[in-house]
């Protein structure tokens, strides 16, 4: 017997934690689906179409202040960024809780970020899982699955005129203390088969082809717009910048992307990758190849096909994959 | 005043600080002695030679630069700033007094205990020789832990000589020999006119039982590489401390990597047997 809640229970149910709580989920914002803090259960759409950015940008924003300088009278003043109301992040895709799951090794890691740090702390994850199968995901290639429960505190699987309500977490089931749930025998749909790439062992072919001139002829068509950067939910990369408004500094970390030429110029003028194939070819063996070595074999990739379906010229880091371990498989008989 | 938990706890928080005193090294670098404002900050801030801190100059941002002072002489911070970007101009127009920002210190560093009984050989060009300073003046502080130290200082110019007020001190220094070479003379210029590479060619310092530490240009690092492989110096005898666009120094922001490796954690110091090894060669 499964635990169940209607769609009318669930609305309910989140109402009653926005009066306590941030509650952060799927909205239209001028035509696109993005997660933010909502003032009513009505803004929240339910829909398959994932969020152009994805919902790592509560923790890890576009645009964060880190902390404010005051310069006053007595002396410099400098305050840090806090959060101030705890939040429910409702409406997760499996492949973006696993996405944060993955930048989790890098903000959480010593010394911890603080404001990742507590915003994670202070937010409960609620999931939905997937019925249909998404343009460019393959989820289930990368360690995770259309409805891969792991990485969540809640997770509900559309069924009937409701959800089935799996708890996974004590936090999770603290946060459904206030709702309504009842015992239903309704089952969920079988989970959508996604597209395959064959991640298993990508970093060994990684590594040894390297220097292969596979990359340049990918990168040749690459225009570095860096819109697979700024999709991802696993791209991490980040700038810190000073801002003055008002009497007041801001310390701000905004997004940055490896795609730029401008990303690793240090001052002085040395520029390490001057060319897009070195781009290029850092922003998959970050993922492919650094992640696993830095991170006990944690792939830097969830396989939610943002990136696919998003890059005007159709770089696909599928076919990557591909033809990385293709790679591998040939000259593995070549040298036999 | 005692920081509040919440702001010692961010690791981008900085302490805050006052710039005691401003020196001027050549036309654009210039050295600031800075110390920390809270007195268990002063204390706790330790920090070994090759480290390196992120200096705020607030409402304009913050950089990272290698620590060139030791801890040990507890007479506070140093950083000699040469004038080449955004924060570095604005530090240089700060005067005394002024309020900064310090974090840090971040990256490993030289490990001057491996280094004791060597024969050291300090190879600087230009601003290079900022990390290396606390290096030279460890040795010279525990002049018998260390053997002979030779130490090689070029730049463009003779003005462009950082630390010149200190060769005396430095060559003073039992079994100690200082070089310095310059790129152009001027009128008064007595010394060696003579590129960094040249100059260790000439000078032959023996591989044995040795350690060579540069820094410098990228361009002068390849050369000076050559020139003590040449010599006989190993991959593992020759160290150097690597540059890399910083925003965190924290393995966090992305902008260090060489490979897998972070120069801001793993680095800034490595040895060429080290170096080599890396997948992507800058
Ligand atoms: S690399 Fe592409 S598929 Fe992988 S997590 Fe990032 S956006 Fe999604
Ligand atoms: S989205 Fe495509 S074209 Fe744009 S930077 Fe990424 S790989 Fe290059
Ligand atoms: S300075 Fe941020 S990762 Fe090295």
């Amino acid at each position: 017997m499964a635990q169940f809640i209607s769609r009318k229970d669930l609305l309910t149910w989140l109402a009653g934690l926005l009066q306590h709580r941030t509650v952060v989920a799927p909205v239209i914002v001028q035509g696109n689906v993005l997660f933010r803090p909502i003032e009513r259960t009505e803004q929240i759409v339910f829909t398959s179409e994932k969020s152009v950015i994805p919902p790592k940008e509560w923790f890890f924003r576009q645009n964060d202040v880190l902390f404010t300088v005051l310069k006053k009278d007595s002396g410099t003043e400098i305050s840090p960024t806090v959060m101030e109301r705890e939040a429910v992040l409702f409406g997760i895709r499996p492949c973006d809780a696993h996405g944060m799951a993955i930048i989790d090794n890098v903000f959480l890691g010593n010394p911890a970020d603080a404001l990742y740090a507590e915003r994670r702390a202070k937010t409960t994850l609620v999931g939905l899982a997937c019925i249909d199968a998404c343009p460019g995901g393959f989820c289930s290639s990368m360690g995770g699955g259309p409805q891969d429960p792991s990485r969540l505190d809640i997770m509900l699987t559309e069924a009937g005129d409701g959800f089935i309500v799996q708890v996974i977490t004590e936090k999770g089931n603290a946060l459904l203390a206030s709702a309504r749930l009842s015992d239903s025998s309704l089952q969920a749909a079988a989970p959508p088969e996604l597209d395959k790439a064959p991640a298993v062992g990508i970093a060994k072919p990684m590594e040894r082809f390297f220097n292969h001139e596979y990359w340049s002829r990918v990168a040749d068509r690459c225009i570095g717009c860096q819109i697979c950067t700024y999709v991802c939910p696993t791209c991490h990369c980040f700038d810190v910048r000073d801002y003055q408004a008002k009497g007041k500094i801001e310390r701000l970390r905004t997004w940055d992307g490896c795609q730029s030429a401008l990303f690793n110029r240090i001052a002085g003028g040395h520029n390490p990758r001057p060319n897009r194939t070195a781009r290029l070819r850092q922003r998959f063996a970050h993922k492919l190849l650094y992640f696993p070595k830095d991170y006990q074999g944690v792939l830097g990739c969830s396989g939610c096909g943002r990136c696919v379906v998003r890059c005007p010229v159709n770089i696909d880091i599928r076919e990557v994959i591909s033809d990385m371990q293709k790679l591998g498989v040939e000259n593995a008989v070549g040298s036999a | 005043m005692e920081a509040p938990e919440a702001v010692r706890a961010n690791p981008f928080v900085p302490y805050l600080a006052t710039v005691k005193e401003i020196t001027d090294l050549t036309p654009d670098v210039k050295l600031f002695s800075i110390e920390l404002n809270d007195e268990a900050a002063r204390k706790s801030f330790d920090y070994k030679p090759g480290q390196f801190a992120f200096l705020s100059a607030f409402g304009v941002g913050e950089s990272a630069f290698g620590l060139t002072s030791v801890a040990y002489r507890n007479s506070g911070i140093e950083f000699a700033i040469r004038r080449v970007g955004t924060v570095s101009s604005a530090l240089h127009e700060l005067e005394p007094g002024a309020t900064v920002g310090v974090r840090g210190p971040y990256g490993n560093f030289f490990p001057m205990d491996e280094y004791k009984g060597k024969n050291i050989v300090i190879i600087g060009g230009g601003i290079g020789m900022a990390p290396l300073r606390p290096v030279i003046d460890t040795i010279i502080d525990h002049r018998d832990d260390f053997g002979n130290l030779t130490i090689i200082n070029g730049a463009r110019t003779p003005r462009d000589l950082v630390f010149a007020s200190e060769f005396e001190a430095w060559s003073e220094a039992k079994d100690t020999n200082v070089v310095l070479t310059v790129d152009a003379g001027d009128d008064s210029w007595t010394g060696r006119v003579a590129l960094i590479p040249a100059v260790v060619k000439e000078l032959k310092p023996s591989h044995h039982n040795a350690v060579a530490i540069t820094c410098g240009p990228p361009i002068m690092i390849r050369f000076t590489l050559a020139a003590l492989k040449e010599l006989g110096f190993s991959n593992e005898q020759i160290v150097t401390t690597l540059e890399g666009k910083m925003k965190c120094g924290m393995g966090k922001c992305g902008r260090c990597n060489v490979g897998e490796k972070y120069v801001c954690v793993d680095g800034p110091v490595f040895n060429f047997a080290q170096i080599s090894k890396f997948i992507e060669q800058f």
